[in-house]
C-alpha cells in the first residue's frame, strides 16, 4: 500500500492536532476544578461577600485557562493550515509539535488552577486584602504559564519552519525529540511554579501587611523553578537547529529521540521539587515575615541542589546529540 | 535567524590538536574585569566618614557576603574565603548582567567560563577541607558507609562541578536563545526588552547568586 | 535500510541511556525538594538554628540525590560501554 508525501503529513497533522487537544485539555480542567471547589468552600464560610469570590473566580480560571487554549490555537492551526511542503520530515515535525504543546500545557494549567484556589480562600478569610490577593493571583498565575509559553513556540517553530533541506533519517528524531523535551519538561516546571503561588496567595490572606516580601519570594522562587524548563527549551533548540549528518542507522536516530526524552523526563522532577521549596519558603516568609531573607537564602540553595538532577539529564542529552 | 548558527560553535573539541581560544569571550571576560577594577578604584576615591555613593555601594556588597561567609563557616574561615566569596559574586553579576549592552555577550553564556569557575572552587572546597581536617579524615570520609561505595562517592563529588557549571550556563544560554528567536518571531517588536529585563538582569541576578552560595555551601560542607 | 544486530544494540542502549537518566531524575528532584520545603518551615519556626538545619538539608539532599547518581552512572555505563 502506497501514500503520497502529502497523505502522510496530513495524517501527522490530524494526529498532531487530537494530541495537543487531548493533553492539553488535561491540567486546565484539574486546576479549573480546584478554583472552583476552593471557591464554594469559601462561599460557604462566608456567603456575603459570595459576588466578590464568584469574581475572583473567574478571573482565576480565566487565567488558568490560558494554557489550554494555546493548545487549542496550535491545533486549530494544524488542522486547517494548508501545508503545501509534500516532504516526511514536515510530517514528524507536526506530531512533534502536537506532542510538544500537549505535554506542556499539563503542568502550567494544573499549576495555575492553585493561585486562583487559594486567593477565593483567601478572599473569604481576609475580605480586606480583596485587591492585593486578586493581583497577587494574577501575577503568579501568569507567572507559571511561562514554561506553557515556551512549549507553544517551539510548536509554532515546528509548524512553520522548512525543514525540507535536512536528510530525513537523523532529523525526523531530532523534531520529535525537539517537542518532547520542550513539552515535558514544561510539566514539572508549571506545576512547581504554582505551587509557589498558590503559597503566596495564602500567605497575603494570612497576613496582608507581608505581600511586598511574599511576591518577592514567589517571583525568584518560580524564576529558579523555571530553569528545567528552560533547559529543555535549550536541549530543544538545538534538536532543531544543528544540521545532523545522514545516516541510515537506527542508532542515530535513537540517540536524538533519547536525548528529547531524557531531558524531558528528567526536567519533571526537579521542576516540581524546586515548586515544592519554593511553596514552603513562601509559606513560611508570610509567617514570619522578620526573617525573609534567611527564608530565601535557603531556598535558594534547596532548589539548587535539588535541580542537579535535571542537569545531570542535560548533560547526557548532550552527550547524546554531540558525542555520539 | 543566522545568529542562531552560534549554537553550534558552542561545544568545541577541546581535546583536538589544535588549542581553540575564544576571542570573543577572552574580550568580554577582560571588559568585566577592567568594569570590576574601576570600581574598585572608584569606590575608595577619598574615601571617608561621610560616604560617596560608589562607597556605599562597595560597603553594601562587602559587607553583605562577609556576613553570609560567616552565617556559613566560622569568624576565621570566612576573614580567608569572604573576599573570595565577594569577587566571585560581583565578577559572575556583572558577567550575565552585560548581554543587556547590544554587541556584548555574556562570557558565562560560553560553557569554558562557567566550568573554570567552577573547577575553582571545587579545588579551594577541597583544599580547605584537607587543611582543615587533615588529610586522613578527609580521605577517610570517602569510604563513609561502606568501603565499596568510594567510586561512587568519588563520581557525586564530581559531578557537583558538572551541576555548578551546567546550571549557570543553561540558564544563561538559554536565556538568550529565547531572546534571539523571539526577537525573530516578532519582528524585535514590544516583547524583547521585558525579555532582556527578565532573562538578564532578574534570571542573572538569581543565578549569580545561586552559584555564589553554592560554592559556600561546598567550602563549608568539606570544612565541618 | 537493513537494520544490522549491532545497530538495534545500540540503539536500544541510546534510548535506555535517556530512559535511565530521564525517570532516574524525578524522584530525587521530587525528594529533595521535600527537603527543601521541610528546611524553610523549620527555619521559618526557628530561625536561631538556621546554620544547623541548612547543613542537615545539604546532607539530606546529598544522601537522597545518590539515586539520581546511580542513573547517571548507569547511563554514562550505557552510551560509553556497551
Amino acid at each position: 500500500m502506497e501514500f503520497e508525501t502529502q497523505t502522510i503529513v496530513r495524517m501527522c497533522a490530524y494526529t498532531g492536532g487530537g494530541i495537543a487537544m487531548g493533553l492539553g485539555a488535561v491540567g486546565a480542567a484539574i486546576g479549573e476544578g480546584y478554583t472552583a471547589s476552593e471557591a464554594n468552600l469559601a462561599v460557604s464560610r462566608s456567603p456575603k461577600i459570595s459576588g466578590d469570590i464568584f469574581k475572583n473566580m473567574l478571573v482565576g480560571q480565566a487565567v488558568a485557562e490560558s494554557a489550554s487554549i494555546f493548545a487549542l490555537v496550535i491545533a486549530i492551526l494544524m488542522l486547517f493550515l494548508d501545508i503545501q511542503t509534500a516532504h516526511v520530515l514536515k510530517a514528524s515535525a507536526l506530531f512533534g509539535a502536537g506532542l510538544c504543546i500537549g505535554f506542556g500545557a499539563i503542568g502550567a494549567g494544573i499549576g495555575s488552577g492553585f493561585p486562583g484556589g487559594q486567593a477565593c480562600a483567601g478572599i473569604s478569610r481576609q475580605p480586606a486584602a480583596a485587591s492585593q490577593l486578586t493581583t497577587n493571583m494574577l501575577i503568579g498565575s501568569a507567572v507559571c504559564q511561562t514554561p506553557a509559553i515556551f512549549s507553544m513556540v517551539v510548536a509554532l517553530m515546528l509548524i512553520f519552519i522548512d525543514f525540507s533541506n535536512a536528510p530525513l533519517y537523523p532529523t525526523w528524531a531530532a523534531l520529535i525529540g525537539a517537542g518532547l523535551s520542550t513539552g515535558m519538561a514544561a510539566i514539572g516546571s508549571g506545576y512547581g511554579g504554582g505551587l509557589a503561588a498558590g503559597a503566596s496567595c495564602e500567605g497575603i490572606a494570612r497576613q496582608p501587611n507581608s505581600v511586598g516580601n511574599v511576591t518577592t519570594t514567589m517571583l525568584v522562587g518560580q524564576a529558579v523553578s523555571q530553569t528545567p524548563s528552560i533547559f529543555g527549551l535549550l536541549v530543544s533548540f538545538i534538536l532543531l537547529f544543528k544540521t545532523f549528518p545522514q545516516s541510515g542507522a537506527l542508532s542515530a536516530s535513537m540517540a536524538l529521540l533519547g536525548a528529547g526524552l531524557c531531558m524531558g523526563l528528567g526536567g519533571i522532577g526537579p521542576g516540581i521539587g524546586n515548586g515544592m521549596a519554593a511553596e514552603g519558603a513562601v509559606k513560611w516568609v508570610a509567617r514570619n515575615m522578620n526573617h525573609a531573607g534567611e527564608l530565601m537564602r535557603t531556598m535558594l540553595v534547596g532548589q539548587a541542589v535539588s535541580q542537579s538532577t535535571a542537569i545531570y539529564a542535560m548533560v547526557v542529552s548532550l552527550v547524546l546529540i554531540f558525542v555520539i | 535567524m543566522g545568529e542562531l548558527g552560534l549554537i553550534k560553535q558552542l561545544i568545541i573539541p577541546v581535546w583536538g590538536h589544535n588549542i581553540v581560544l575564544n576571542l570573543n569571550v577572552i574580550g568580554m571576560t577582560w571588559i568585566v574585569i577592567v568594569f570590576l577594577i574601576v570600581f574598585g578604584i572608584f569606590s575608595r576615591w577619598k574615601k571617608g566618614i561621610i560616604p560617596k555613593p560608589m562607597q556605599v555601594m562597595g560597603e553594601l556588597f562587602v559587607a553583605q557576603f562577609y556576613s553570609l561567609t560567616e552565617d556559613a563557616m566560622d569568624k576565621e574561615m570566612a576573614k580567608t574565603y569572604g573576599p573570595l566569596v565577594c569577587a566571585l559574586f560581583m565578577f559572575l553579576l556583572i558577567s550575565n548582567w552585560l548581554g543587556i549592552i547590544p554587541m556584548l555577550d555574556e562570557p558565562t553564556k560560553d560553557l569554558n567560563t562557567p566550568l573554570s569557575l567552577g573547577l575553582m572552587g571545587f579545588v579551594i572546597a577541597h583544599y580547605a577541607g584537607i587543611k582543615s581536617k587533615g588529610f586522613k579524615a578527609y580521605a577517610k570520609e570517602y569510604f563513609q558507609p561502606i568501603f565499596f561505595m568510594a567510586p561512587l562517592n568519588i563520581i557525586g563529588e564530581i559531578s557537583k562541578i558538572v551541576s555548578i557549571s551546567f546550571r549557570l550556563f543553561g540558564n544563561i544560554m538559554g536565556g538568550s536563545i529565547i531572546i534571539l528567536v523571539v526577537s525573530y518571531l516578532t519582528y524585535s517588536l514590544v516583547l524583547p526588552p521585558f525579555l532582556n529585563v527578565f532573562f538578564s538582569l532578574f534570571v542573572g541576578t538569581i543565578q549569580a547568586f545561586v552559584f555564589t552560595m553554592l560554592t559556600v555551601v561546598y567550602i563549608s560542607v568539606q570544612v565541618k | 535500510m537493513a537494520i544490522e544486530g549491532v545497530d538495534i544494540v545500540k540503539a536500544a542502549a541510546f534510548i535506555g541511556a535517556g530512559l535511565s537518566m530521564g525517570l532516574g531524575a524525578i524522584g530525587p528532584g521530587v525528594g529533595e525538594g521535600m527537603v527543601a520545603a521541610k528546611a524553610c518551615e523549620a527555619i521559618g519556626k526557628n530561625p536561631r538554628e538556621a546554620g544547623l538545619l541548612t547543613r542537615t538539608m545539604l546532607v539530606g539532599q546529598a544522601v537522597s540525590e545518590s539515586t539520581g547518581i546511580y542513573s547517571l552512572v548507569v547511563a554514562l555505563l550505557l552510551l560509553f560501554v556497551v
